[in-house]
């Protein structure tokens, strides 16, 4: 394992992140190799195939343990375990180092576990175990993202039909102000943070997550019904008689464990990851069922705490969703007239 | 112009019996068809041939269509796999000594084109077909390629553009299906980045597409855009004109596409499609932009959307960007009792909006009950919900309540609200947390200070306003140094620009243990902290949405921390600073009449108090004070300063000075008993008072 700094105080030594656009693939293979190596040692078995695949010809080993089932059920059962998230947790080591690593491949791996790390982290907070190892990843992340949009917000224009655009045309303004543009911001501005704060947490999670979103891609299936799962527990308001099986974190004590606040800098990443899951993909089933469960839980939730905004989001999503699962009656009109006339 | 026979009577495939015809003969494809079957294309080509007289490729091209509607693309695939279209291309093509004299001359004969037209729309239906084909075998990548090889060869043959007129209709027909196909085809087989250049390309060169294609191409992008989780990119700068708007990012291109989308039908061109108002409000709601959305909203012409459906969707969009009044008037009239007045999310909404405003609160309540009767069935659930608005609006309605009994019904009411929710919302930290306030007004500081702690464990201190809450109740009960520690184990767990708050509790909680030296140099700090935030984010930034460190607030507590050291010249310095801030203050004033008042100026002081009263007719401080400098000139001025205090005590009943000077009313007025019972009540309540009001947080 490289000698980084120790995991639990990890963003006062971030090394910036430009160099890795333009190390070489040799370079990147080594990093995974050593990456795979360490993480063989960590987990109880390690698939024979991926391990092999580093001396072997496999020209993307870092792609092949993205999506290897194998490993993410074993680190999937390890994030789980009581005390995963203590700082001399391996895991946590493990990818904390593999994200510092720089490579993109394998960046994409420790992203790929973040709905794990952050659903385990938030619904643990309460429960005063220890979690600097997931807090370190959780920086890791977040100054990845400061660093490479050099702190400033994430901005937009929002369109206006009467100006003319590259897809419509308008006639010339009459005044000015109705042609202004109205700024929104959509993330707004990152200041380094060395330590995870507890009024910054939201915000340190919810730029993890936007980080996920930009990748979220590459993602695996897996990792995004992960992060469906865990929208259910955080909503703690799972009123629809769907049992599926999420309350492994719960300590019982008769409550259900895992509600947490949902304030806005993480409910927009959160809802935007989402959109993504109940409608990126309407055809994988498996993937939309658990989307749409997670809409039916935020929505309750918004309701419970009567937040207009999270209403008109999830509640947007639900229609659409329910639209999507009703079997489609429009004609294809990509498909050529039939006729019993042929003509040349 | 060539015309495809519909015979749309004929059902099942089995009766279908087939013609084929060119070249004004035509003939059954029994015998064809048959040969087919028999995997013979040779033959079935050959017979083809003989019998319309058409060449290679025009037969082949017959056989894969006639395979393709006969449902049997494999084999349709294999006889397109049989013709070189590339090669069909190429001789389509003008040549190359062509092409410059046409360029500039802009002029080729009618006949050339309508030649050129239908021998490219042979063979780019073809390879149409072949796309089609491969699409239904699941080679969807593959498909793609062919698909945009007939874009590529119509961009080719045609590179000049047709004019409108002269278009072949069988042509155009390939050509919009294969603009649209191609985005949904590399959509299909995962290439997101590739089907991003197909609707760009589909939506920026020029396909004279009809109305309804160009709408499902625009929504296909649309909802690619907002769920793909691809970034696009800004457009090439080869489309953008000057002037024009042009979508940087995902989210402005999305809504740019769906408004645009929204504008079609409202002016008829398009069918409504209700999913575009979906896709719209999720966009526009996930960054925040909800008053654009009611703009959207507002357009859509009526009958698209019941009239209470769109009230209640407005009524969302501006409570969701805090503007509430509108809000408030839009669901009066869809809870209006011919309207729809049971619906609990309209109520709810309303009475959380009412929960907000002591003068709204009675209108609140009657909401939230309504709430409470029709949460059964799904919306059982919601009963938590309706008695902790009931709760909240109880509790504020006793901020303007008439008489002291009216006061502490509605203050028992409250509570027992709040205190009913806890059982059916467990779970909700922010129902906790508005106990606590509710019992610490009450002044039982046990159960508010038990709600305090919950409420920062539960949430793990993420939330600035559980710390707060925590050290005024500390402060409360006179336990200044713990509330210090609470404050300053906060102030670790903010960040810099959040620390407003914080240091100004932490200032006045250094001045209620007389450390008046180190609360002011914790005002300094807050001062430093001002100018440091103005440094790094500039003047008026979109940034700061809420004033986080507010710099008036800083100038005018070290006015009031110098007045009551007596420090007349630097509490005017700090005063002047404040007002420099804010002109017209009540609590400037105030402070102003204290410092005259100090300085033996009472005229000057009265006056002060006054203004400050015309500001704010219901300020208890200066009642107060007026009150005291009215003691001072004697018993003619008595029963004013007494109807004064009385005023002071109906709006706030725990104020301690007010029940002080009350009993020095009824001292000089010769009322000992009362006096005493006043004077009684003051010391009481000189025990539990915040060192900030508790309210100011919720």
């Amino acid at each position: 394992m490289s000698d980084h700094s120790e995991p639990t105080t990890p963003s006062s030594t971030l090394t910036p992140t430009s160099e890795h656009e333009h190390s070489t693939s040799l370079d990147s293979l080594s990093k995974t190799k050593s990456a795979i190596e360490s993480l063989s040692s960590i987990l109880s078995s390690f698939p024979s195939n991926l391990s092999f695949s580093i001396s072997s010809s496999n020209p993307n080993p870092a792609f092949s343990l993205l999506h290897d089932p194998q490993v993410a059920s074993q680190v999937s059962y390890l994030l789980r375990e009581p005390n995963s998230g203590a700082g001399d947790n391996n895991l946590c080591r493990w990818l904390y180092d593999t994200f510092q690593s720089g490579d993109p491949n394998l960046q994409l791996i420790v992203l790929r576990f973040l709905p794990i790390i952050v659903g385990i982290y938030l619904s643990r907070v309460a429960l005063r175990k220890p979690l600097a190892g997931f807090e370190a990843v959780l920086l890791a992340l977040y100054a990845h993202e400061t660093t490479s949009r050099a702190g400033q917000p994430i901005t937009m224009n929002v369109p206006n039909l009467s100006l003319p655009s590259v897809y419509h045309e308008a006639k010339a303004p009459i005044n000015n102000d109705s042609t202004e543009l109205n700024l929104a911001v959509i993330s707004p501005s990152l200041e380094p943070h060395g330590t995870v704060r507890s009024t910054r947490r939201a915000r340190i999670v919810g730029v993890a997550l936007e980080l996920y979103h930009s990748k979220i891609y590459h993602m695996p299936v897996g990792s995004k019904i992960d992060f469906c799962d865990f929208c259910v527990v955080w909503a703690g308001q799972d009123n629809n008689d769907d049992d599926r099986d999420l309350k492994k974190e719960s300590e019982s004590n008769g409550r259900k464990e895992g509600r947490i606040p949902l304030p806005w800098e993480l409910l927009q990443p959160v809802l935007r990851i989402l959109g993504h899951c109940l409608m990126g993909n309407t055809k994988n089933k498996e993937l939309f069922d658990a989307a749409w469960a997670a809409c039916n839980s935020l929505y309750a939730r918004s309701m419970h705490d009567i937040d207009p905004k999270a209403l008109l989001a999830t509640g947007s999503l639900l229609k659409l969703g329910k639209k999507a699962m009703e079997p489609s009656e429009d004609l294809d009109p990509t498909e050529i007239r039939r006729s019993n006339v042929l003509v040349i | 112009m060539e015309f495809w026979g519909d015979h749309s009577d004929v059902e099942s495939d089995s009766e279908w019996v087939r013609e084929v015809s060119a070249n004004g003969v035509s003939m059954k494809t029994t015998e064809v068809e048959a040969k087919l079957d028999q995997g013979n294309i040779q033959e079935a080509e050959a017979s083809l041939r003989e019998g319309l007289s058409l060449n290679f490729e025009e037969a082949r091209s017959l056989l894969g269509k006639l395979e393709y509607q006969r449902g049997n693309v494999e084999g349709a695939l294999r006889v397109f796999e049989g013709i070189d279209l590339q090669a069909a291309i190429q001789r389509l093509q003008p040549s190359l000594a062509e092409k410059p004299s046409s360029r500039r001359g802009r002029f080729r004969t009618e006949s050339q084109h309508a030649v050129s037209q239908h021998a490219a729309s042979l063979v780019l239906e073809a390879i149409y077909l072949k796309a089609k084909s491969l699409q239904k075998l699941g080679r969807v990548s593959e498909a793609a390629h062919e698909c945009r090889s007939v874009l590529d060869a119509v961009e080719k043959i045609f590179y000049q553009g047709i004019p409108d007129v002269q278009v072949d209709n069988k042509l155009q027909e390939i050509v919009t299906q294969a603009v649209e196909l191609l985005p949904d085809l590399w959509k299909q087989a995962g290439f997101y980045h590739e089907a991003i250049s197909a609707y760009r390309r589909a939506l920026l060169s020029q396909w004279n597409l009809d109305n309804d294609c160009c709408a499902r191409i625009q929504k296909g992008y649309a909802v690619l855009l907002l769920y793909g989780g691809v970034e696009a990119g800004p457009p090439s700068l080869a489309v953008q004109i000057d002037g024009s708007y042009v979508p940087k990012n995902n989210l402005e291109e999305a809504i740019l596409l769906l408004m645009i989308l929204m504008r079609k039908f409202i002016l008829g061109k398009t069918q409504w499609d209700p999913s575009l108002m979906d896709h719209l409000t999720f966009a526009l709601s996930v960054c925040s932009q909800t008053p654009v959305l009611a703009k959207q909203l507002e357009e859509i012409m009526p009958g698209v959307y019941h009239r209470v459906d769109r009230w209640n969707s407005l009524a969302l969009c501006y409570s969701g960007a805090g503007q509430n009044k509108a809000a408030l008037n839009l669901l009066r009239k869809s809870l209006h009792k011919h309207e729809r007045p049971d619906d609990i999310i309209a109520l709810l909404l309303a009475a959380k909006i009412c929960s907000e405003d002591s003068h709204l609160a009675a209108e609140g309540v009657e909401y939230a009950r309504r709430a409470i009767n029709y949460a059964h069935g799904i919306d059982e659930h919601l009963k938590g919900v309706g008695l902790r608005t009931l709760g909240l609006c109880l509790g504020k309605q006793t901020k303007v309540s008439s008489s002291d009994f009216e006061r502490s019904r509605l203050q028992s009411e409250a509570l027992k609200s709040l205190e009913g929710a806890i059982p059916l919302e467990p779970n909700n930290m922010d129902l906790i947390f508005e106990l606590g306030v509710q019992y610490a007004e009450h002044r039982n500081l046990t159960a508010a200070l038990r709600c305090a702690k919950q409420f920062i464990d539960e949430t793990g201190g993420s939330i600035l306003k559980g710390w707060r809450f925590l050290a005024l109740v500390l402060s409360a009960q006179q336990r200044f140094s713990e509330a210090e520690v609470v404050t300053d184990a906060a102030l670790d767990e903010t960040a810099k620009w959040d620390q407003g708050p914080l240091l100004r509790l932490k200032a006045k909680l250094k001045f209620s243990q007389s450390l008046h030296m180190d609360a002011i140099e914790t005002y300094r700090y807050l001062l430093a902290l001002v100018q440091a935030q103005r440094k790094s984010f500039g003047p008026p930034r979109i940034q700061v949405v809420d004033d986080k460190v507010n710099e008036f607030e800083i100038w005018h507590g070290l006015a009031k921390l110098y007045s009551s050291l007596s420090h007349w010249k630097d509490a005017e310095i700090c005063l002047r600073k404040a007002r420099e801030l804010k002109q017209y203050s009540v609590e400037a004033l105030h402070t102003e009449g204290v410092i005259f008042e100090g300085r033996g100026q009472f005229q000057e002081a009265f006056a002060a108090y006054n203004n400050a009263l015309l500001l704010e007719p219901c300020h208890v401080p200066c009642k107060i004070l007026i009150s005291a400098l009215l003691l001072k000139r004697g018993l003619k001025a008595l029963p004013v300063a007494r109807s004064l205090l009385s005023d002071a005590l109906r709006i706030d009943p725990t104020n301690r000075m007010a029940w002080y000077y009350l009993g020095m009313v009824h001292k000089d007025d010769g009322r000992k008993a009362d006096a005493a019972d006043c004077f009684q009540a003051a010391s009481m309540l000189e025990e539990s008072d915040p060192i900030e009001s508790f309210d100011s947080i919720l």
